[in-house]
């Protein structure tokens, strides 16, 4: 089948020319997808094996093999590993490689930030575990609490735990923008929003959710490398600072971050059901909402993991009603899949059996996650056995368990090979009762008094036997993972081949060959409905004309350049083409960039950070301007004219100004955390100023600020004649927004020198400066901004309805928000320590 | 009773823990010796009753949904949306509610007065400072209180995050470097309870335990008197003084404190009281001289990552040594 020469259309999408394209410069889904799927597993088996040698070390009482120094690491990287680098991860790559399919696109909406995505993963799982080299493991458990993370008390491990762990960081936030945008304009026409498949549903909520945790959670880490690198005071209780913050933003992200796991693994089970009861799951509404209600409900929940700090009875009652409404929500899911399954004789495939041990294990943690919410139950097993074993049956029952469904599922889509039936139920056995084995004993250590992290437990204490269970339990599990990889390594030579649709499913991904070309579908698939490939033979409703045109003009095309059909969020009614990027480096190199500044901080030289961001600004840079041999060719592409559909939209019909509304979601959340801390320290602290400092003079801000507002005016004003087309009186105006920003910042640093306290004076200190930088990283990069429409307008300005109206939009978008923080930013800094003093 | 009656008494409660009937359960949730604990208890048994049932309940039904006959269309009965609604949303609801209910009235928060005894724990990598300032009385590693009544506990730390856990008593409440979190305990009757941290804080977490000894009020008041009586005696003698002088030349008085002595130093368990003391290493091995010794040579052996040093001795100093701190009761 490859005799044939490739026509242009296939040789648009291949991932590379070259063998070293292929590699560094790919930006296609599908092979981004499984590279982070597999570089997910790699972590997996690690995190697995360093569990195994912590069971081995705890099988009897007073065990001495393993160093308490050791144990610590061990237990450390496993948490972070399985937490960060697989769960996560994982179901970001799946996501990457299956939603495009799912909803009928070609690929994600930016394909060069998928590849940027990943490569920032890769790097910051080599950062965390290249700590092992040095032999400076990362100690301080994965959620580091302060001041056992702090300086004082930890070494350089916590640092490139904290450095690997924001890369990581910033590839989450990146797919999630990518999740959220893809799923709202890239859907097929026709899969209005209420005929999206449920995964597709999970996948919008959690891409939402990443984008306030993620980014809450990055900021936490950010504090605590300054409070290690720069002397910063944020959670150093003898100098003002507070150890409970950490708690406070961790957990607002950690909370979440469970149903971002939990979520998409739902959403797994929620294809996987009604495909083997060959039926339409049951009440579809009633799990949308149920989803979208724990996506709500888990940002109020971060509380409960606080129950034992002491806070005030009445406030933890809250918490305690609103995760028991999780409760409800999880319920509705459950009865939902129970209800699909009723008497629809589903057949038993092994992607069916790990569902139902998913509903096993799972209920089951629900439920003790249900009694460790009530308030008094929980001061006794808290940070006992009894929750290391609530925490697995729910991340392993719900979350492992799905993945492997999910993987029993689409493998052979994803390879094209079929797995081994029988291979495939000995590995859900074994890891079935392995499981349970492992886990079920320790909620009994909990209840016998054995606290968790401990490297090893009294004889007195009686929990030999338990152990020793687990123990063996943990090995049965192990080798079920084994034996599914061996099915899976297996497969690919020896497997069945794997038609289009071997389960007879009922979404789209199941209607483009097994594995998938290049470019997902030639031609672009149209939805009459929820289940796609069940309803085809069904007389279409009457086809909307436009659609027609618009999937014609876009059949196997067009050739010189990636395209996809881009539609209403809601309504999924064709309303642009939407142009995708071919392969890049600046991807790879920007994350390389990353990398090198994440590695200067690491050592202290600052130097070598600040080049590694230089570097990496040069290379978003250049991956942010036009290429002109890509322009002409869309200029001269007849999909537009064909489809009567606009390729360069400038206004909500295109993927950016989405995109810009999530970068509005990360930066609100930014700001958020900051003003939260500054409120939360202030609120601990008895007198503000700390430690009679005076409060900040009103006189030179009230000019800098004043010049920055006085900057989104001009802007308008220069935005106003672009629209009219009058270039000169543009580009003079938008070089007077520049100034008014650039004075701004000139005048923020006059100010500082001006200050008699410093960012380590005291935690007062620390959040003046770190808030005012926060907020200059902003102005700077809108003036970069500014800066790059300027040069855009030299050579495109005729192009104002196109991309240069695109670019103008964004600018505008993002400053107006810089604006909006800038005063927000006053208000906090200056105007509140006048207030109720 | 005399100090060596309570001394009997308590190794004979001691000895009931350990192999008597019922078992090893000093360090449990589900043996409750105070009426917190008891009510805590007692939510869990109520709560397993009733989530146990729902997760039978819920196993069940998915049981008979795979297995039953299969329709020419399949539905839930009573149709999709009423099952779901119901089942996974109305009949939670109103069992997730009761327990809210039952949870915010179960009586676990327990407080005293002025007149109840105070002591403050303070936290330290990794051992427990045990101080009553009424009293006057410092110790390490163990608290004594007395019986059936609600006691003051002023829970700090003195470095990273602890966590204080006595489970047959009450539940657990975490020891903060920036503020004191005050928190009553009781026991109902006289025994011993262990505890231990709580929150992972460093190399030794795993070691650092402490025990509760619940005495009779008037076994109470012996016991304070007694300590502070001793506090004065026992340094008195030339023969101490010797000894003394030893334990300052190698080191000890570096980082811990002899009431009366020179030795002042914080650093460390205070050592006024060592001979009675009832553990070495917060827990780790039963308080003797063949323990002690061994502990003194190395400790870093014994307690790997622990902040005490090693210390060089010559065999005579070692039992000079030994043979003070036993006889500081």
């Amino acid at each position: 089948m490859t005799t044939r020469p490739l026509t242009e259309f296939e040789k648009t999408w291949s991932p590379g020319v070259s063998r070293a394209a292929r590699w560094f410069a790919v930006v296609n889904n599908q092979p981004l997808g499984k590279r982070y799927m597999l570089t997910a597993f790699v972590f997996f088996t690690i995190g697995g094996v360093l569990a195994l040698l912590m069971r081995v070390q705890l099988t009897v009482p007073e065990n001495n093999l393993i160093d308490p120094h050791v144990f610590n690491q061990l237990f450390t990287m496993h948490g972070s590993t399985m937490m960060f680098l697989f769960a996560v991860p994982f179901l970001e790559g799946l996501t990457l490689y299956i939603l495009p399919m799912m909803i009928g696109s070609r690929d994600v909406a930016f394909p060069r930030l998928t590849a940027f995505s990943y490569w920032t993963y890769l790097f910051g799982g080599i950062l965390f575990y290249s700590s092992f080299l040095f032999g400076t493991v990362p100690d301080a458990g994965w959620f580091a609490y302060t001041p056992l993370s702090g300086p004082r008390y930890s070494g350089l491990g916590v640092d490139f735990w904290l450095l690997g762990l924001s890369l990581v960081e910033i590839a989450g936030i990146t797919a999630g923008v990518e999740i959220v945008v893809t799923i709202l304009k890239l859907r097929a026409p026709g899969m209005t929003i209420s005929r999206m498949p449920l995964f597709v549903w999970a996948l919008l909520v959690t891409g939402v959710m990443i984008l306030f945790a993620f980014t809450t959670l990055l900021v936490a880490t950010v504090l605590l490398e300054m409070d290690r690198s720069i002397g910063t005071r944020f959670f150093d209780s003898a100098a003002g600072g507070n150890s409970l913050l950490w708690q406070h933003l961790f957990w607002f992200f950690g909370h979440p971050e469970v149903y971002i796991m939990f979520l998409p693994a739902t959403g797994i089970v929620s294809m996987i059901v009604p495909t083997f009861a060959q039926r339409p799951i049951a009440a579809y509404t009633l799990v949308a909402v149920a989803m979208m209600l724990i996506g709500f409900l888990s940002f109020g929940l971060w509380v409960h993991h606080m129950f034992t700090t002491g806070l005030p009875p009445m406030a933890m009652s809250f918490f305690t009603a609103a995760s028991l409404m999780i409760g409800i929500a999880s319920g509705a899911q459950v009865f939902a899949w129970i209800g699909t399954l009723w008497g629809a004789k589903p057949i038993f495939k092994t992607a069916l059996l790990f569902v139902f041990g998913f509903i096993f294990i799972f209920v089951f943690g629900g439920i003790t996650g249900v009694m460790i919410a009530v308030v008094p139950f929980d001061l006794q097993v808290h940070d006992t056995y009894f929750i290391v074993a609530h925490f697995h049956y729910v991340l392993i029952g719900g979350v492992v368990f799905p993945v492997f469904a999910g993987l029993h599922y689409w493998l052979p889509k994803i390879t094209g090979r079929m797995l081994s039936e029988t291979l495939g139920q000995w590995s859900f056995w074994l890891m079935f009762i392995g499981f349970n084995a492992a886990f079920f004993p320790m909620h009994i250590m909990g209840f016998l008094g054995m606290p968790r992290r401990v490297y090893t437990y009294p004889k007195s204490l009686g929990l030999t036997e338990e152990n020793v269970i687990a123990t063996i339990g943990s090995f049965v599990l192990g080798i079920g993972f084994l034996v599914f990889a061996g099915n899976w390594l297996r497969s690919l030579r020896r497997g069945e081949r794997a038609s289009e649709n071997p389960w007879h499913a009922h979404s789209l991904e199941w209607s483009t060959e097994s594995p998938p070309p290049n470019f997902t579908f030639g031609t672009p698939p149209i939805v009459t409905s929820r289940e796609p490939l069940w309803t085809k033979t069904e007389v279409p409703a009457p086809q909307n004309e436009n659609v027609l045109r618009a999937q014609k003009a876009l059949s196997n095309a067009p050739e010189r350049w990636r395209a996809t059909l881009a539609t209403d969020p809601l309504k999924a009614e064709p309303h642009a083409i939407q142009y995708l990027a071919g392969p890049s480096y600046q991807p790879f190199l920007a994350a390389l960039g990353f990398l090198t500044a994440f590695i200067g901080v690491l050592v202290k030289g600052y130097l070598v950070a600040a080049l590694g961001m230089i570097f990496a600004a040069g290379a978003i840079a250049v991956w942010l301007s036009p290429g002109k041999r890509w322009l002409q060719y869309v200029a001269s592409s007849p999909a537009s004219t064909e489809s009567g559909l606009p390729v360069h939209p400038n206004d909500r019909r295109s993927t950016a100004w989405w995109a810009m509304l999530c970068v509005y979601a990360i930066g609100i959340t930014c700001f958020g955390a900051l003003f939260f801390s500054y409120f939360y320290i202030r609120l601990f602290s008895a007198s503000w100023p700390q430690n009679g400092i005076a409060v900040p003079e009103l006189q030179l801000p009230l000019l800098s600020y004043g010049l920055l507002l006085a900057s989104a005016g001009t802007f308008y004003w220069a935005t106003r004649a672009f629209w009219a087309g009058k270039k000169k009186r543009t580009q003079i105006v938008l070089a007077g927004s520049f100034v008014l920003g650039a004075s701004f910042i000139a005048l923020e640093i006059l100010q500082f020198s001006q200050l008699e306290f410093s960012p380590r004076t005291n935690a007062y200190g620390s959040l003046f400066y770190v808030i005012s930088w926060t907020l200059d990283l902003f102005v700077l990069t809108g003036l970069a901004m500014i800066g790059a429409m300027q040069l855009r307008m030299l050579n495109f300005f005729e192009n104002r309805i196109g991309f240069t109206g695109l670019q103008m939009r964004i600018t505008a978008m993002f400053w107006y928000f810089t604006v909006i923080a800038a005063v927000a930013v006053f208000a906090v800094l200056y105007i509140s320590p006048r207030l109720f003093a | 009773m005399k100090a060596p009656q309570i001394r009997t008494a308590i190794a004979l409660m001691t000895a009931t823990l350990l192999c008597g009937c019922g078992g090893e359960h000093f360090q449990s949730v589900l043996h409750p010796a105070s009426p917190e604990a008891g009510e805590i208890s007692r939510l869990w048994w109520f709560m397993l009753a009733v989530c146990g049932t729902v997760f039978v309940i819920v196993i069940a039904l998915l049981i008979v949904a795979i297995g039953r006959r299969g329709n020419r269309k399949p539905q839930a009965p009573g149709g999709d949306a009423k099952f779901v609604l119901i089942g996974g949303m109305l009949i939670p609801g109103i069992i997730l509610f009761v327990l809210l209910i039952y949870s915010i009235s179960a009586k676990v928060v327990l407080t005293g007065d002025e007149r109840n005894l105070t002591i403050q724990v303070i936290g330290h990598q990794w051992w427990w400072e045990v101080r009553y300032p009424n009293q006057d009385i410092v110790i390490a590693n163990e608290i004594y209180i007395p019986v059936g009544e609600p006691v003051r506990l002023q829970l700090k730390s003195a470095d990273v995050i602890h966590s204080f856990w006595v489970p047959n008593l009450h539940g657990k409440m975490d020891m903060l470097p920036e503020h004191i979190n005050t928190f009553w305990i009781r026991a109902d009757k006289p025994g011993v309870y262990r505890g231990q941290c709580a929150e992972f804080c460093g190399a030794q977490h795993a070691w650092m335990a402490f025990e509760v000894v619940a005495l009779s009020t008037n076994d109470f008041q012996q016991w304070v008197s007694e300590r502070r009586k001793l506090a004065v005696e026992q340094v008195a003698s030339a023969e101490r003084k010797f000894s003394h002088e030893v334990y300052m030349r190698v080191g000890c008085g570096q980082c811990h404190a002899i009431k009366g002595t020179s030795a002042v130093a914080q650093i460390g368990p205070d050592l006024t009281h060592f001979g009675s003391r009832r553990t070495i290493g917060a827990g780790l091995m039963t308080n003797n001289t063949e323990t002690l010794t061994r502990w003194i040579l190395a400790p870093q052996k014994m307690k790997p990552g622990n902040l005490m040093p090693h210390t060089k001795l010559t065999d005579e100093e070692l039992q000079e040594l030994v043979a003070y701190l036993t006889s500081l009761k």
